[in-house]
């Protein structure tokens, strides 16, 4: 059996490089021996992509993309269609379980510097990852077609609208009418479906094909390959398979636990993965008093709330530089390889002002992400100017002190 | 690592202190708290039997199918031909859409009576079950009754003769003027009935989810533990 199976190897690798591959991404490929729990966010966001696939396709298979379809077709999906309601819970709880894990992986990043040379690229590719996300949930958001999805689609759409010159023809463009209606809502399901999802599986391909090129970081920042055997394996690593894959399932494991447990007992999420206005369906005439984003995109709604003031001068409306800084807060993101200056990667080993930097960060980014779930009054206003202050500075600031803080020795092994 | 895991805590420990809404249970500070029991059976089906008597006239269940309701509440075929669906015309396998069609509605009492089959999701178990239970006689209203969660509702208080009238004291508390058919206690009882009933409409397979979701977890328990010792086996080769 075997020597068949070598047989057959060999005639397949002629023809297709099967175990080279294998070996160079999977059985051979050395990953650092002690991480954290911070590092297995990236496989658990692998399951969670599967998941969003597979169910996907799915409630696709009985969706209507119409106006007048969309909202009675998820009712059909939860009641008529045979577990239609398990795929559809956790195609919505998979949605909040994607950004919890994608915001903790980002955090892990730029905590252990996994951004800093060579890693740049990785890191690139994981914030267009981070932006299409962002509006792939976002897309997907509208299709049920409920009340909350269309007024929040409507509050971000006008954000289009409020580009100077350009904006109210650019928003009539993208909605394909003149207001969101159900020639929005179809455009908007071919995007979630095939154009979103295909440069998503082409950018995790780029960005695992980058990491295994460079090698996967650690909580030390400690290079592993400097040390190695005498058969160029680190001493530091050990193979990706077997000894990272089955260090994962029990994390996978742990994950569906909590997953199901949301899934099947509280899979609203106390109206946070599932918000109550959105079992009503849409309605044009009728505004609903508060409009909330889902919890995901709050921190980056409040950042755009947070700016009531315009610069008159330049012909730049609050709005629009509302616009303006709320699309720096993420590319902010993507500068972050070339604004740490750092000789050392990992937070352990990085000055007072870093850890500072970082905890300001974090703790406004978490603020920032309640006041968007909740309506404005002038304290939480000037509270979200704040925060949005504090969001920025650690970033903007980072090129003057990472340069010049104290830092520790780094070890030479792990 | 501990405190990474304390972080997590706190951060599950805000989500619930901060609920997504603020209260909205209109001239009342909270809605008296509720959760519907969907798992009783008979509850459900006196609920079916308050709603088919009092609220099936205005209001319909669109997304309901009759053979679900059958299947569900486990309903003999002859009853819910004779007695529920009433209409030859109506098929065991079409939607429950009766009550009065929106213009009639909008002409006769100011506003459409909506479809109830999401009602309790849009607005929570708690405050349907306050709403029941808070219509007092006003008589600045066209017809004679207004509602302390929803002010200037335009339902009637159709479950007066069950309930008893109500009025406002000077307080503005509700005070009860005159006495239904049924006693506090029973009228109260009532109300949980129908929310419950309301509830399953809102999600049929609501019952079974609770039921079985225990085991797809207790699956993953036994799977995480399995991987976790095959793990150990593993990592004993690189230590």
């Amino acid at each position: 059996m075997s020597k068949q199976n070598n047989s057959f190897m060999n005639w397949l690798d002629k023809r297709f490089p099967v175990t080279e591959n294998l070996e160079r991404h999977l059985t051979k490929h050395p990953v650092p021996k002690k991480v954290n729990f911070f590092y297995i966010f990236g496989a658990l966001l692998m399951v969670i992509f599967m998941v969003q696939v597979i169910t996907g396709i799915w409630l696709m298979m009985f969706y209507t993309n119409t106006e007048e379809g969309a909202f009675a077709s998820v009712e059909y999906i939860m009641r008529d269609v045979e577990y239609g309601w398990l795929m559809r819970y956790m195609h919505s709880t998979g949605a909040s379980a994607f950004f919890f894990l994608m915001y903790f992986h980002m955090f892990r990043g730029l905590l252990y510097g996994s951004y800093q040379k060579p890693k740049e690229l990785v890191w690139l590719f994981g914030c267009f990852l981070l932006f299409l996300l962002m509006a792939e949930g976002f897309l997907g958001y509208v299709l049920p077609w409920g009340q909350m999805s269309y007024w929040a689609a409507n509050v971000i759409l006008s954000l289009f609208g409020a580009i100077p010159v350009i904006g109210p023809d650019l928003q009539v463009w993208i909605q394909g009418d003149y207001v969101l209606s159900g020639a929005t809502l179809s455009r908007f399901f071919a995007l979630h479906v095939v154009v979103v999802p295909l440069l998503m599986i082409a950018l995790v391909v780029f960005h695992i094909f980058a990491l295994h090129e460079v090698g996967a970081g650690n909580p030390e920042g400690v290079d592993i390959e400097k040390h190695r055997d005498e058969k160029g394996m680190p001493l530091d690593g050990a193979p990706f398979h077997p000894y990272k894959t089955f260090s994962a399932l029990p994390a996978i494991g742990i994950f569906f636990v909590i997953f199901f447990a949301i899934v099947f007992f509280v899979p609203e999420g106390g109206g946070y993965f599932l918000e109550k206005p959105n079992f009503e369906e849409a309605d044009f005439l009728k505004t609903p008093e508060h409009i909330a984003p889902v919890w995901y995109y709050a921190p980056f709604y409040s950042i755009l709330r947070a700016i009531t003031f315009g610069i008159p001068f330049l012909g730049i409306t609050s709005k629009f530089l509302g616009f303006i800084i709320f699309a720096a807060s993420i590319a902010i993101l993507f500068v972050v390889p070339w604004l740490d200056r750092s000789k050392v990667q990992s937070i352990r080993y990085k000055g007072i002002y870093s850890k500072i930097g970082m905890i300001l960060f974090a703790a406004s980014f978490i603020t920032l992400g309640y006041l968007g779930t909740k309506p404005v009054n002038e304290l939480r206003t000037l509270i979200a100017q704040i925060c949005t202050l504090f969001y920025f500075l650690p970033l903007i600031l980072m090129p003057i002190y990472t340069k010049y803080e104290k830092t520790l020795e780094v070890p030479e092994r792990l | 690592m501990i405190r990474y895991f304390a972080l997590l805590l706190l951060i599950a420990f805000c989500g619930k202190l901060l609920p997504a809404g603020e209260s909205e249970c209109g001239a009342l500070e909270s809605c008296t708290e509720y959760k519907a029991d969907v798992h009783d059976l008979f509850s459900l089906q006196r609920g079916l039997g308050l709603y088919m008597n009092y609220c099936s006239s205005c209001h319909s269940l669109q997304y309901l199918r009759w053979n679900r309701l059958q299947k569900d509440l486990d309903i003999p075929e002859n009853i819910l031909k004779e007695d529920l669906i009433l209409n030859p015309n109506v098929k065991n396998s079409d939607y429950m859409t009766f009550g009065l069609n929106s213009d009639d509605s909008t002409a006769w009492l100011g506003a459409y009576a909506p479809d109830l089959t999401l009602r309790t999701r849009v607005r929570g178990e708690s405050w349907v079950y306050t709403y029941l239970q808070s219509f007092y006689e006003d008589a600045s209203r066209p017809l004679g009754s207004n509602n302390l969660v929803l002010q200037g509702s335009s339902m009637p208080h159709v479950l007066s003769s069950l309930q008893g009238r109500q009025q406002l004291n000077n307080k503005g508390e509700l005070v009860k003027v005159s006495e239904g058919m049924l006693s506090e206690q029973e009228f109260d009882n009532a109300m949980q009935d129908l929310v419950n009933f309301l509830a399953y409409a809102a999600e049929p397979i609501r019952s079974e989810r609770e039921k079985n979701g225990i085991f797809v977890i207790l699956f993953f328990v036994i799977f995480t533990a399995v991987m976790w010792l095959l793990n150990r086996e593993y990592s004993k080769d690189i230590k």
